[in-house]
């Protein structure tokens, strides 16, 4: 397992919050979605599901924290 | 690249523009500087003249932040012509990347992302640290990172994962002993176990930092945030390695905001220099211990 566009998925739902909601309302319909495999969208429905929020929610601060570092330059 | 070899310990800390003057004043309680490789890639002129300067007065080591080597997609050849360009200008003693994928699908992630640990992303790392070697003419470090998430798809644990990694590659490790820390608080497992299944005469390089907890009661996390202090058990982890490796190692301790005092940075500097020491005290005895 793990493929680009296995990691793709994942780099989505980090990062895009409409796209976590869809994903945790449905995880292996939106896995089926993206074109993944059934053992990549098995793994996905076993998500450690506090880490993919506290890791969203830390992205999140550490974009915001870039952006305005960015803006201060 | 003037590939250094090390015949002692050194210990030093993160350059950040926020530190610079402390570190300019201190350097002979600074054994060699670590910079962030990417800050530098698309920097004016009169910047990487600073640093070439820098770089004539101290040890210098480069950290990469964004080449997402540990992935199955490819690493960008633009970004490892960068990273040339920027070790042949100044030619620091080593440079180092993360196990990490921060990409994917046209997607920037923004930090680093652990990947699935599985084959597939330890021949990805594999390969990409091949292209590496072949467009910067070197093999990079490379750095453990921390997680807030077990990264869904894997069949590895981190320490067989690097272990592979390392197998497959002459690169060797930049051991981060907080996130070590912090991921083995979060998923459960004890760093000394991490610690035995890896192969430690590989690790050339050390992280320090500090971190926080983030969540709520039973989904309570340690974030590794670079804003804190080192807390005492990393410390420890550090003595630990001391006494179980015999190969000298650079320790870096990594701030990035919530710039306490440089005094204070110091003081943690010679906390990690003393910890080392220790460790390899431990090692000495026992080395006396075994002919006696």
């Amino acid at each position: 397992m793990s493929t680009p566009r296995f990691e793709a998925f994942l780099a989505k739902i980090y990062v895009d919050d409409r796209a976590r909601t869809a994903f945790l309302a449905d995880p292996r319909g939106e896995a089926v979605k993206a074109g993944l495999t059934e053992p990549e969208a098995e793994a996905l429905e076993m998500i450690d599901r506090t880490g993919l929020e506290l890791t969203a929610r830390s992205l999140e601060r550490k974009r915001s924290r870039h952006s305005h570092q960015s803006n201060r330059k | 690249m003037r590939i250094m070899t090390s015949t002692a310990d050194r210990i030093g800390l993160g350059w950040r523009p926020e530190l610079a003057a402390g570190i300019l004043a201190n350097l002979d309680r600074i054994d060699v500087v670590e910079v962030i490789a990417d800050d530098f890639f698309d920097a004016p002129r009169r910047a990487r003249r600073s640093l070439r300067t820098l770089a004539a007065q101290t040890s210098i080591v480069l950290h990469g932040v964004s080449l997402g080597l540990a992935s199955s997609a490819a690493v960008e050849t633009k970004r490892l012509e960068k990273t040339a360009r920027l070790c042949a200008e100044v030619q620091p003693d080593s440079w180092s990347e993360h196990l990490a994928f921060v990409r994917g699908g046209g997607i920037e992630i923004g930090h680093l992302a652990a990947p699935p640990r599985t084959i597939a992303t330890i021949e990805g790392a594999a390969a990409n640290l091949a292209s590496a070697r072949k467009i910067v003419g070197s093999a990079p470090l490379v750095e453990n990172i921390a997680t807030l998430i077990d990264p869904p798809g894997s069949d590895h644990d981190e320490a067989a994962w690097i272990a592979k990694i390392l197998r497959a590659t002459p690169s060797d490790l930049l051991l981060d002993l907080h996130n070590l820390y912090a991921n083995a608080l979060n998923f459960g497992y004890a760093p000394l176990d991490f610690l035995e299944q890896i192969p430690v005469e590989r690790i050339a390089a050390i992280h320090l930092a500090g971190g926080k907890w983030i969540g709520h009661h039973d989904a309570r996390r340690l974030l590794d945030d670079h804003l804190h202090d080192v807390p005492d058990p990393v410390y420890a982890l550090l003595e630990e390695v001391g006494a179980r490796v015999r190969q000298p190692l650079t320790v870096i301790l990594e701030r990035d905001g919530d710039y306490p005092p440089i005094e204070c940075l110091l003081e943690q500097l010679d906390r990690a220099r003393k910890a080392l020491a220790a460790g390899r005290a431990r090692q000495a005895e026992l080395s006396v211990e075994a002919v006696a």
